[in-house]
């Protein structure tokens, strides 16, 4: 009993306003499990505006969002909508025809065969046509426009009740986090934060009614394209400059990729076929057993009959050095940000920059800096390939046991021997799982990298794309799909089962 | 052989400022609660003969696991000093920490901490691998210490197969690996199921008896403590409550704490082991 006074004293001093409501209210609900109806006129009318002079802030922007929308259908169906418009043009075609035809029975007067006065019979005709059905879609437009005005109507209608059936309840739920952060301060109906609410209402519907009755004021953003020229100018500047600054290293690193790639070529492409086919094909059973075995002789018959295999290697080449060189920086960086937590950090938000980064825009960069060519290719593809292996190699690294780590050290473990012989081969699977990764993302960048000169089965695609060949663009994507594949399995090798 | 002299260990945002805090006689509770304080060990002194058994207990968070960390250095005490034969731990170098960690102390942990990419054998063999011995060697020490905890010819398995008492017994096997003279036990056989707890520590203690080893064994379990230690410690709230044998601990308890703590436990009926200074000597 005492309790239940208890209860009541807080929801009086939590209502502030008609508390007896909401004492039977909050009663009711608290009373049974799951959704009881509860309906708080006060709410279903004053809409927005209630939920924020209760504070119930989160649930006002969604509601005050449906209530704008609504406005916006109505004030855009009242304007008018699209039929405004389409009934103009009718407007139009209709005087136009009417010319026409005045202009036509006048020459069938003078004389009913000449060409000049059919042709201008014939268009008369057309022009009434087109006017009819001008007509037609503006008369459409205009019931439609009556359609909208009721979804606009309804949807006020829905979130009025909506805010009715949910009143007591999201206040019932503040209440009780109100009671269990013990603040006395924020209760009751506030006056100035329902000023603020009704002052959101009171500026945005004016001005999309304003909006709809004179289109004019605020219909595009007065954009400034002076300022974006000049910062456009100062990138091409900034970019131009750096790509001078830098233009040794970025000559020596090309070199690097070139002759890494070269090496990587020859042996694929300039080795008989026939030794390359045996010896891919001991490696994928050595590693990865039969099944795969079975797998990689499939895919290589694909590429070999249907005329690929060239290419493929070019692909596998270029993808293989890539990989490569992502693998190498990668697994170090990511032991690095398992180890450091702010490197971690920083290094995240790099990753996070270069994987959602459309890949065509930092070709734009890597164009001025290394050119056209296979070693801007390699480079755009080691940009977006290198993530995965980074960020699994940090989450192999942070999820060793510490435990583990631990008894490592009371044995007198070096942290060099704990990295090798505790930490990478622990993370070893997440770290084989980023490789994988890797490899594919990669794949996937043959096409784009095809697009800036790099050879191979991308360049296929990208004819297939230019000359809507469908067929051949289809084999060909099949031929990157099966490389990643059989790539992706041999170097997962056994224990991936 | 081991000698703790007023070690402290305590965490917070600022451990100086902490543990000057903490070391008045009257320290101020709001001080430490603005420093985010844990005072995990609170100027334990304490010394462990040669082939002594010890046992610290108290409840979790009375800093036993904390204490024990501080002889090998997996944490570094905040004030004090730990020796080791006379020899100063606190002040070698990382390489000499290393050896001595290596060489002569063994440690078991609660959790196992074993290696899961590896066999039982490696695991055992593990501290002899950082040591750098030759891997037959490595092996054979590794299958003769497997006979020892009576896991023979399970060598080759891998560790997460085994059974929670089988890994402690390999976990066991690890820290003699490199016949260290020091273990360090954390509460080795807390995980495990009674009956096969009450079988370890018979095994534990008969091989204890046989090796001489000096010991040091955390437990929240009074009846474990009584039953396999000579000596017992007795933490509450990182600060030593009282140390004495099981018998002095029951009949002389030092306040009320003690009593209380030891109120339900199991006297061992009569020891029929020698004591450990004798069985030391012999």
């Amino acid at each position: 009993m005492n309790d239940r006074s208890a209860r009541d004293e807080a929801v009086d001093r939590f209502a502030g306003v008609s508390s007896a409501y909401y004492r039977e209210a909050f009663r009711k609900i608290g009373a049974r499990r799951g959704y009881v109806p509860s309906f708080n006129v006060a709410a279903a009318l004053l809409g927005p505006v209630w939920l924020g002079g209760r504070r119930l802030w989160s649930a006002f922007w969604p509601f005050l969002i449906a209530d704008l929308l609504a406005v916006v259908l109505i004030a855009f169906a009242l304007a008018g909508g699209a039929g405004s418009e389409l009934g103009a043009r009718a407007d139009r075609l209709e005087a136009l025809a009417a010319t026409r035809h005045s202009e036509a029975n006048a020459a069938n007067g003078r004389d009913a065969t000449s060409a000049i006065a059919k042709s201008l019979t014939r268009s008369a005709a057309a022009l009434e046509q087109a006017a009819r059905d001008a007509r037609r879609a503006a008369e459409d437009a205009r019931d439609g426009a009556f359609l909208i005005v009721v979804l606009g109507g309804g949807l006020v209608a829905v979130a009025r009740l909506g805010t009715g059936a949910l009143a007591n309840h999201m206040a019932e739920r503040r209440f009780r986090e109100w009671r269990l952060a013990g603040d006395p301060d924020k209760a009751g109906f506030s006056l100035p934060h329902a000023a603020g609410a009704a002052f959101l209402l009171a500026v945005f519907i004016p001005v999309i009614a304003f909006h709809f009755g004179n289109r004019a004021l605020f219909d595009a953003f007065p954009s400034e394209p002076a300022w974006n020229s000049a910062a456009a100018a100062w990138l091409d500047n900034a970019i131009t400059a750096m790509s001078g600054a830098v233009a040794p290293a970025a000559t020596a690193l090309t070199r690097a990729i070139n002759t890494m790639l070269g090496l990587m070529e020859a042996v694929l492409t300039q080795t008989p076929w026939p030794v390359v086919m045996a010896v891919i094909l001991a490696i994928a059973w050595q590693l990865a057993g039969f099944r795969i075995f079975l797998l990689t002789f499939f895919a290589i018959s694909y590429l070999a009959l249907l005329g690929y295999w060239e290419k493929s290697m070019q692909t596998v080449a270029l993808l293989g050095t890539a990989a490569l060189i992502s693998i190498t920086i990668g697994i170090p960086l990511g032991v690095l940000c398992g180890y450091r937590r702010r490197v971690a950090a920083v290094v995240r938000s790099l990753l996070d920059f270069m994987q959602t980064m459309p890949a065509f825009v930092y070709l734009i960069p890597v164009i001025a800096l290394f050119g056209i060519g296979k070693p801007s290719g390699i480079i755009a593809t080691i940009i977006f390939g290198i993530p995965p292996v980074v960020r699994l190699t940090a989450l192999g690294i942070t999820s060793v046991p510490a435990s583990v780590r631990e008894a490592a050290v009371a044995f007198g473990a070096s942290r060099r021997f704990i990295l090798f012989k505790v930490d990478l081969p622990t993370a070893a699977p997440s770290i084989m799982a980023g490789i994988s990764q890797t490899i594919l993302m990669c794949l996937s960048m043959v096409v784009i990298a095809a697009l800036i000169g790099a050879k191979g089965l991308g360049e296929d695609v990208l004819h297939a794309l230019q000359y809507a060949a469908q067929g051949q663009g289809l084999l060909a994507g099949l031929a990157i799909l099966l490389c990643a594949i059989v790539l992706d399995r041999v170097v997962q090798g056994r224990q991936s089962r | 052989m081991i000698e703790l002299e007023d070690v402290w260990k305590v965490f917070g945002s600022d451990e100086w400022a902490v543990l000057t805090e903490a070391r008045r006689a009257e320290p101020d509770a709001a001080v430490l609660k603005r420093l985010r304080a844990v005072v995990g060990v609170g100027g334990a002194s304490l010394s462990v003969g040669k082939g002594e058994l010890v046992c610290l207990m108290g409840l979790s968070g009375s800093g036993k696991s904390t204490l024990v960390r501080l002889i090998n250095r997996l944490l570094e005490p905040s004030a004090g000093k730990v020796r080791i034969d006379g020899g100063d731990i606190l002040s070698l170098r990382p390489k000499a920490l290393r050896e001595l960690r290596a060489r002569r102390i063994g440690m078991v942990f609660q959790s196992h901490a074993l290696l899961a990419h590896l066999s039982v054998r490696d695991n055992v063999a593990l501290p002899l691998e950082i040591l750098g011995a030759a891997r037959t060697q490595r092996e054979d020490r590794a299958d003769e210490l497997l006979g020892r905890v009576g896991l023979e010819g399970l060598g080759d398995w891998r560790v997460d197969a085994l059974s929670g008492g089988m890994q402690q017994r390999v976990g066991l096997a690890r820290a003699l690996a490199a016949d260290p003279d020091i273990l360090l036990m954390d509460e080795p056989f807390s995980a495990l199921d009674p009956l096969i707890r009450h079988d370890l520590q018979t095994k534990f203690m008969a091989l204890s008896r046989e090796l001489g080893k000096t010991t040091v064994f955390v437990t929240h379990d009074v009846d474990e403590a009584f039953r396999i230690a000579d000596r017992v410690v007795l933490m509450r709230a990182g600060r030593i409550a009282q140390a004495g044998t099981a018998g002095e601990l029951v009949s002389r308890p030092a306040d009320d704490y003690v009593r209380r703590f030891v109120a339900n436990a199991r006297l061992p009926a009569a020891r029929d082991d020698p004591p450990a200074k004798a069985r030391a000597i012999a």
